[in-house]
């Protein structure tokens, strides 16, 4: 049950917004200023545009972190959504404070594909896993966000140690053989996901580094 | 069959002029339980042969009607609707070319699809209505990359 | 409006390269005293459907001119007008329009600026940093009678990119043009630039 409390008792929370990596859609906040030290809860509402009225999230009310998980709620990504947020202590609330407009399919980050590199002498061969859509339960069967976005790209930059040269290459498949290599040298790779649509964040996978064999023939002089 | 008309669309740069004011389009309207382009019986369902036309009717939608609508006052924004207006001003003669070869053809999904959009927009009160269709920009800019993908060089 | 004493400025021009469009005037000059200029631009939207109002220029409402980058105004390939006036104080020139309308569909496409270089076995191009409207068509060939050509569209910019994987010995040359998508038109190929493998860079 709502308690009632008195509105606008209470400084607002501040820089509510939306982290959306891969369709996983968190809500996040600062806590109101100037009420450091005390035990502040709060209340979150979502909006699905378009719809008729603001909706309760159960886990997200009086609770005392600043951030709530509605990736459920936004799940439908070529929805439009808002969201709000009151902060509550004792009987006094502030005002809701609210998002802008939040679109999942242009907004989502893309998280970085993962890298399974392997090598012989003079090639590594790089395997590409695309990254995968948020799920509820681990046991739901995965979509990957190539089955979203289509067009998904990879930026693939290749790093010499030796020779301290950097190139990138831009693919779409999901194997990437580079061959005539130095051998025994070590070679660190990063990718980048790139997904149609306004720009957005997006982030670089893990460096990954491998040493290519050394070469068995001066091996065996 | 008809080949479909599929406009090499650059239209990236209008995908980055409408970020920029975005924010404060969006902010403007203040009627969330409304949407103009966004529901989901009418993009959403646009099948690929009725692409062209609901290329053309949006275009058309927002040069003749939405841009006319809305009054801005602010240089800033007005530069950037400008901008955008005049790339949908180019696009619609892109298109241009496909109604002369007759890959454009409007069938009734299309035209119904159209219609809504209208009627959604002449149910709020002509400043709000442009208000609110500038706002949902992102919505129709996803669409046409969705949908003209195949052309990009 | 101030009252109009000063002269308009005179000889607008557009030159506009890559995709980069300055206006320019010749300046009215009075002896001691700063004149400041203002631009503005009415794209064919606006004279068709916004009964040709005009939109100050992003960056010359003011400035002291006598030239003005419009680039961030010219942002559709359609007519653009433009027009410049002259103030001092209050004092204002009458608005002088450039006397034909500008579409950027008339930039000078020139061949861009390549860097070739190897790492070991891969052919690495470097391409500079035009701006987001321009992709690059990179045509490479082993040097050898009959040899095939090959194309690859590149959309990084100002990074290495790789090309091929090189024979050992073998010579390998590469030529580069621009794309604008926006005006769909290309520039000219640059020279060709040849990488021998475990050689120099030669000319070709």
């Amino acid at each position: 049950r709502a308690v009632l409390c008195i509105s606008g008792g209470l400084p607002k929370p501040t820089n509510i917004t939306f982290l959306s990596i891969n369709m996983r859609n968190i809500l996040q906040w600062s806590p109101p200023e100037g009420l450091q030290g005390a035990e502040v809860t709060y209340t979150v509402q979502y909006f699905i545009y378009g719809q008729k009225k603001w909706l309760n999230k159960s886990e997200c009310r009086n609770i005392n972190r600043t951030c709530c998980d509605l990736s459920v709620e936004t799940s439908d990504y070529e929805h439009q959504y808002y969201a709000k947020v009151k902060a509550i202590w004792e009987t006094n609330c502030s005002k809701w404070v609210e998002t802008g407009r939040f679109y999942p399919f242009l907004e989502t980050q893309i998280g970085p594909p993962g890298i399974a590199l392997s090598t012989d002498e003079k090639s590594i061969s790089i395997v590409l896993t695309a990254p995968e859509k948020w799920k509820r339960n681990p046991e739901d069967s995965s979509v990957s966000m190539q089955q979203i976005y289509s067009n998904l790209k990879y930026n693939v930059s290749i790093y010499n140690t030796k020779s301290n040269k950097t190139w990138s290459q831009c693919v779409t498949n999901h194997t990437l053989v580079l061959g005539w290599l130095e051998p025994d040298t070590l070679y660190c790779v990063h990718v980048l996901s790139l997904a149609p649509g306004p720009p957005r964040l997006a982030q670089p996978s893990e460096k990954q580094c491998v040493r290519t064999l050394k070469d068995q023939t001066s091996a065996l002089k | 069959g008809l080949r479909r008309c599929l406009i090499s669309m650059d239209i990236h740069h209008i995908e980055e002029a409408f970020q920029e004011i975005k924010k404060t389009i969006q902010a403007k309207d203040t009627f969330q339980n409304v949407t103009i382009l966004s529901t989901s019986e009418t993009l959403h369902s646009i099948k690929p042969l009725d692409v062209c036309c609901m290329t053309k009717n949006l275009l058309a939608f927002y040069v003749d009607k939405v841009f006319k609508d809305h009054r801005e006052l602010n240089p800033q924004i007005l530069r950037k609707i400008s901008s955008i207006a005049n790339s949908f001003l180019y696009m619609q003669k892109a298109l241009q070319q496909c109604q002369e070869q007759m890959q454009c053809h409007c069938r009734d999904e299309a035209t119904n699809a159209t219609r809504i959009i209208h009627d959604n927009y002449d149910q709020l009160e002509v400043r709000s209505a442009a208000i609110k269709s500038l706002g949902e920009l992102d919505v129709f800019l996803a669409w046409i990359d969705k949908n003209h993908q195949g052309t990009s060089a | 409006d101030g009252v109009t004493v000063l002269p308009a400025p005179q000889n607008l021009s557009v030159q506009s390269t890559n995709m980069k469009h300055l206006l320019t005037w010749s300046p009215v000059t009075v002896p001691g005293e700063i004149i400041y200029y203002f631009v503005e631009y009415q794209g064919e939207y606006e004279s068709l459907y916004m009964s040709h109002i005009w939109i100050p220029s992003s960056w010359c409402s003011p400035t002291e001119g006598p030239e003005c980058d419009i680039t961030d105004d010219i942002t559709a390939t359609v007519p653009y007008k433009l027009r410049v006036r002259a103030t001092l104080g209050s004092q204002t020139s009458a608005w002088s329009t450039l006397q034909h309308p500008f579409n950027r569909n008339s930039t000078t496409l020139t061949p861009p600026v390549m860097e070739v270089t190897k790492d070991g076995f891969h052919l690495v191009i470097k391409l500079e940093d035009l701006g987001p409207q321009f992709e690059f068509l990179v045509a490479y060939w082993r040097r050898e009678p009959g040899a095939k050509e090959h194309v690859k569209v590149v959309r990084s910019r100002g990074i290495p990119v790789h090309l091929e994987t090189m024979e050992p010995g073998a010579a390998y040359c590469v030529k580069v043009q621009t794309f604008v998508k926006a005006i769909r038109r290309h520039s000219p190929f640059s020279q060709a630039e040849c990488v021998k493998v475990q050689g120099e860079t030669l000319p070709l």
